[in-house]
């Protein structure tokens, strides 16, 4: 842990002492390096399930992926922002890259706390940064009260949480993930201990988020600049669904009857969200509610508490945050070119950009789950198991499925193909900056499909 | 002594009356002496001598009279009297509202009090309040010291607050 | 000021709260208080102005009327059970009496009215004083008396203080309003844990200190006191702009900083003493407090254009206020959260 937390620290430096000139590229090269190093966590070796150098930091099979993932994000986001932040002062930039890297931070420690309260603490941390690059970077007067709905729709479900755990230290007397899988759980029979089984979701759902309390979602990702969105929905939106994880196993016979009213608004709401992007006329916004719709499927695999539905949940999640990262980054070359999200005004993209129009090519298959890619893998066991669960749950599963399978269609149709909008003038190339960019997203996705043991969680 | 209660209690009650009706100043003041003095009174009645004297001293010597004194600043020249009708509407729901309380509540509540320390005042030396005053300033020079400070401290301040025409804080507005 | 007479006032302040921590008898308390109470008032009054004017009165009023009654109740109490003593209160009513009087004193709700009228009308440094000298001498009662208060009331106390802390702020464009009732909130999160573990509540205090007196600085180098003027700092100290952000994001109890650390305790001792219900509805209104905050934040830092200034910034004349005071502080406020056993272990 502590070799990629502490080149994680020094990043500061790094970003605050380098000569102007080399600033992007010096960052993006150490967090690179960093991402590079963070791939030795992979190699597992032991046998009890967590490796661990000391009681508070320590990475399990569920964890490491979701660690890694968030390590090889940092570099991407960096280059994804460069060409629109460095026209600003330098000491702007400077800040912008170290609220970055302070991101980063706090999500490998979230990630890899053993402990739950310091789980929340970095859960909670993750705010501050991510608000100020909302509301301080974001272009439209409506970043403001985009922050705001981050902000309180976060806290209004995680400060019950912050009550629910310390209710659980008091009665149990620890909070250690390493150990409180092995302790008996509460009954939970009366209303207060619903309320309290409550409590320690909603937090957690309102992050993923679950459909009725994602308004936040689309807000946050339409206006926040490229690289929020990207990390908002490859890692933030992960970080409830990995909260999830850790906390359901603590609930366990409760869950069984509380649950079905979170499983019927997830699955319906992949239903719900995917038909708001069938006739979504921004692009940011169609993405933002096609994350939802992918969150629906983790949501509803995680609470049947099925072995197949956590797999499926882990591996959905890493495949959807390296494709919507994708999309975003995508969406935002558009942006740097048009000055504009609205999908209209981006017609025959294809006839500008040839290149461009296969990296939205591969990305939309990433999305919409076309078979040999990790994303089909997990969609195809979570609707496993939900069929299992109930065979009516097919309906929505596979309904959801048609429909992601539509609106992808729909937007690489609508941007791509088509006569050129004549409003198009003088559009840039594309850089080899972006082809990096999504050559980075994309070979990891592909590489994923020939050994996806890698994240497979508790079940490999 | 049966009456001489009874006068007090309405003198309080016809006091509060007073100050919550009336919308000037000066009459909230007079108001205000009367129940002050009037409750000192309903206090000895009950055996509170000493505290009664502590809250007439310094909360009738003392603060009513700043009180007067920066009403008299701020009050209007012609202020509203008991004659005016609507004070004295506001007089007649007060009493009216006070009359069926004390009918509703009735009884004779007002005839309890707690059990005071003096119950046991054949055994002691000196009464159960006077004695924590007089331990603090046996207590020697300090507390005096401490006291003169004060004294002095509070006529310093009053001197900052009013001195001069047109520098002093009070008379600039 | 003349500095003569600024040192006798100062000195009386500090003499005067120095008497009542000192004190083990109601009347040298009620002694200190006064002292207080009257060496402050000229300072509040210096500027002449017939705002600072009305809040000098205000303030000299509550204050007298919260003096009274300690000396009214701390005499019932010597009449009824012959007790001078501050901790050996027993007489219930007096007790009630003395626990309003002191929560009117530091301004808890629902007897807050006056805190945002008098920090209104003050300047920013004697503003400072009153948030946070001044509440030093009548915690230290309520601290010394919190095992005989009764229990309903203080929680009432502080859950209503918290939730009419959060509540009042939100429609405020003054800042040093929006400072008043952040001070009520978090007066009321010192009072809901009074009694189960004082030693959190004078840590909550200490911390709240830090967090305000490095606003207050901050407020007062940039010689701001409306919200519309705080949206022009971002050109003058940048650095420090930004710094204040994180500063009212602590003050709002944002996790990685050092509001948290309070909050974070006193809900776990709440939680400890079976109350979770009193726990979750003390960390839903710290959201409410968190708006304003957040609006100020807003105000200050995050609506800078994002495109970069053209014009060349106006000359103007260096500050030449001493600055260690507010860094120190605001260091203190953003960093303390990692090492919170070691802050525990100060206080207990």
């Amino acid at each position: 842990m502590l070799k990629i937390l502490i080149p994680t620290l020094m990043l500061f430096p790094t970003t605050w002492l380098v000569t102007p000139k080399w600033l992007w590229t010096t960052t993006t090269a150490q967090a690179l390096v960093i991402a590079t190093a963070s791939l030795t966590l992979l190699n597992w070796n032991s046998e009890t399930g967590w490796t661990s150098s000391n009681p508070y930091l320590g990475t399990d099979p569920l964890s490491t992926p979701l660690l890694v993932l968030t390590c090889w994000l940092l570099p991407l986001m960096i280059l994804a922002s460069q060409n629109h932040i460095s026209p600003e002062p330098i000491s702007r930039q400077r800040t912008y890259i170290t609220l970055l890297v302070s991101l980063q931070l706090f999500l490998i420690m979230a990630f890899g706390a053993t402990e739950i309260i310091l789980f929340y603490i970095m859960f909670e941390a993750t705010l501050i940064p991510t608000l100020i690059i909302i509301t301080r970077w974001g272009n439209q007067t409506e970043r403001l009260n985009a922050g705001t709905y981050f902000l309180f729709y976060t806290l209004a479900g995680s400060l019950p949480l912050l009550v629910a755990l310390l209710v659980l230290q008091k009665e149990l007397g620890s909070l250690s993930m390493l150990v409180i899988q092995y302790m008996q759980p509460a009954p939970l029979c009366t209303w207060a201990d619903k309320v309290w089984w409550a409590a320690c979701l909603v937090a957690f759902l309102v992050k993923m988020p679950l459909y009725g309390a994602h308004l936040w979602l689309p807000k946050a990702h339409v206006e926040a600049p490229v690289a929020g969105s990207m990390v908002l929905a490859a890692v933030l939106l992960k970080l409830g669904g990995y909260g999830m994880m850790r906390m359901i196993i603590m609930l366990e016979p409760a869950s069984k009857n509380l649950a079905y009213p979170f499983i019927i608004l997830a699955l319906w709401g992949i239903i719900m969200t995917g038909s708001i992007c069938l006739r979504q006329t921004d692009l940011k916004s169609l993405i933002a509610y096609s994350s939802v719709s992918h969150m629906g499927l983790v949501v509803a695999g995680i609470l049947i508490q099925t072995p197949w539905g956590f797999t499926g949940a882990i591996i959905l999640m890493i495949a959807h945050g390296l494709a919507s990262s994708a999309l975003f980054c995508l969406a935002n070359t558009n942006y740097e070119r048009l000055h504009s999200r609205t999908l209209l005004l981006a017609r025959g993209m294809q006839a500008v950009l040839p290149l461009m129009a296969t990296w939205w090519f591969i990305a939309n298959l990433a999305n919409l789950a076309l078979p040999p890619l990790p994303n089909l893998m997990g969609e195809l066991v979570i609707i496993t198991s939900m069929f299992n669960w109930s065979n009516w749950t097919i309906i929505l599963t596979g309904g959801g499925t048609l429909i992601t399978a539509s609106y992808s269609l729909y937007m690489y149709l609508m941007t791509q193909r088509g006569p050129v909008s004549t409003l198009i003038m003088a559009v840039e190339p594309s850089h080899t900056r972006e082809h990096l960019l999504m050559a980075l997203h994309l070979i990891p996705i592909i590489l994923l499909m020939l050994k996806p043991e890698l994240m497979w969680g508790w079940c490999f | 002594m049966f009456y001489f209660t009874f006068l007090v209690l309405i003198g309080l009650v016809l006091g509060l009356v007073g100050v919550a009706s009336n919308p000037a100043p000066y009459f909230a003041a007079l108001g205000l002496v009367v129940a002050a003095a009037v409750g000192c009174g309903i206090l000895v009645g009950h055996g509170g001598s000493f505290l009664s004297l502590v809250l007439f001293l310094i909360y009738l010597g003392g603060m009513l009279v700043v009180f007067a004194y920066s009403a008299a600043l701020a009050a209007e020249p012609y202020p509203e009297t008991w004659g005016d009708w609507s004070v004295l509407f506001y007089v007649v729901v007060y009493i009216a509202g006070v009359l069926v309380v004390g009918g509703l509540v009735g009884g004779d509540w007002y005839s309890y009090s707690w059990v005071v320390v003096d119950e046991f005042k054949d055994l002691s030396l000196l009464r159960g309040d006077f004695s924590g005053v007089a331990l603090m300033y046996s207590l020697g020079g300090a507390m005096l010291v401490v006291s003169g400070w004060v004294l002095l401290l509070t006529l310093f301040v009053v001197l900052e607050l009013t001195r001069g025409l047109s520098r002093g804080a009070l008379r600039a507005v | 000021m003349n500095p003569y007479v600024l040192a006798i006032l100062l000195s009386s302040l500090g003499i005067g709260t120095t008497l009542t921590f000192a004190s083990s008898h109601w009347l040298l308390a009620w002694m200190g208080l006064e002292i207080s109470t009257l060496a402050i008032i000229p300072l509040m009054a210096q500027q002449h102005h017939p705002r600072a004017v009305e809040a000098t009165t205000k303030y000299f009023l509550t204050q007298a009327t919260a003096a009274a009654m300690i000396l009214f109740a701390s005499t019932t109490n010597a009449w009824t059970t012959g007790e001078w003593n501050i901790q050996e209160m027993s007489n219930p009513t007096a007790l009630v009496l003395i626990t309003m009087a002191l929560a009117l004193k530091i301004g808890l709700a629902p007897v807050h009215y006056w805190l945002p009228e008098v920090l209104q009308g003050l300047d920013l440094t004697t503003g400072l004083i009153l948030s946070t000298w001044q509440k030093l001498a009548p915690f230290a009662l309520i601290y010394q008396i919190s095992p005989m208060m009764n229990p309903t009331l203080v929680i009432m106390l502080g859950l209503a203080s918290t939730i009419i802390g959060g509540w009042g702020g939100l429609n405020q464009t003054q800042l040093r309003k929006i400072l008043a009732y952040s001070s009520i909130a978090h007066l009321g999160w010192m009072m809901i844990v009074m009694q189960y573990s004082p030693n959190l509540a004078i840590l909550n205090l200490i911390l709240y200190i830090t967090m305000t007196t490095a606003t207050f600085l901050t407020f007062k180098n940039v010689a701001s006191t409306k919200l519309s003027t705080l949206t022009l700092t971002w050109s003058k100290t940048p650095m420090m702009t930004t710094m204040a952000m994180m500063t009212l994001l602590s003050l709002g109890g944002l996790p990685p900083l050092t509001g948290f650390m309070p909050k974070w305790l006193i809900l776990q001792e709440l939680t400890k003493q079976d109350l979770p219900l009193t726990a979750s509805i003390m960390a839903l209104a710290a959201l409410l407090s968190l708006f304003f905050y957040l609006r100020m934040c807003y105000a200050m830092t995050l609506t800078i254009a994002p495109n970069t200034n053209n014009n060349t910034s106006t000359w103007r004349q260096k500050s030449s206020q001493t600055t260690m005071t507010l860094s120190i502080t605001t260091t203190l406020a953003l960093a303390l959260l990692p090492i919170t056993p070691a802050i525990m272990a100060l206080t207990t």
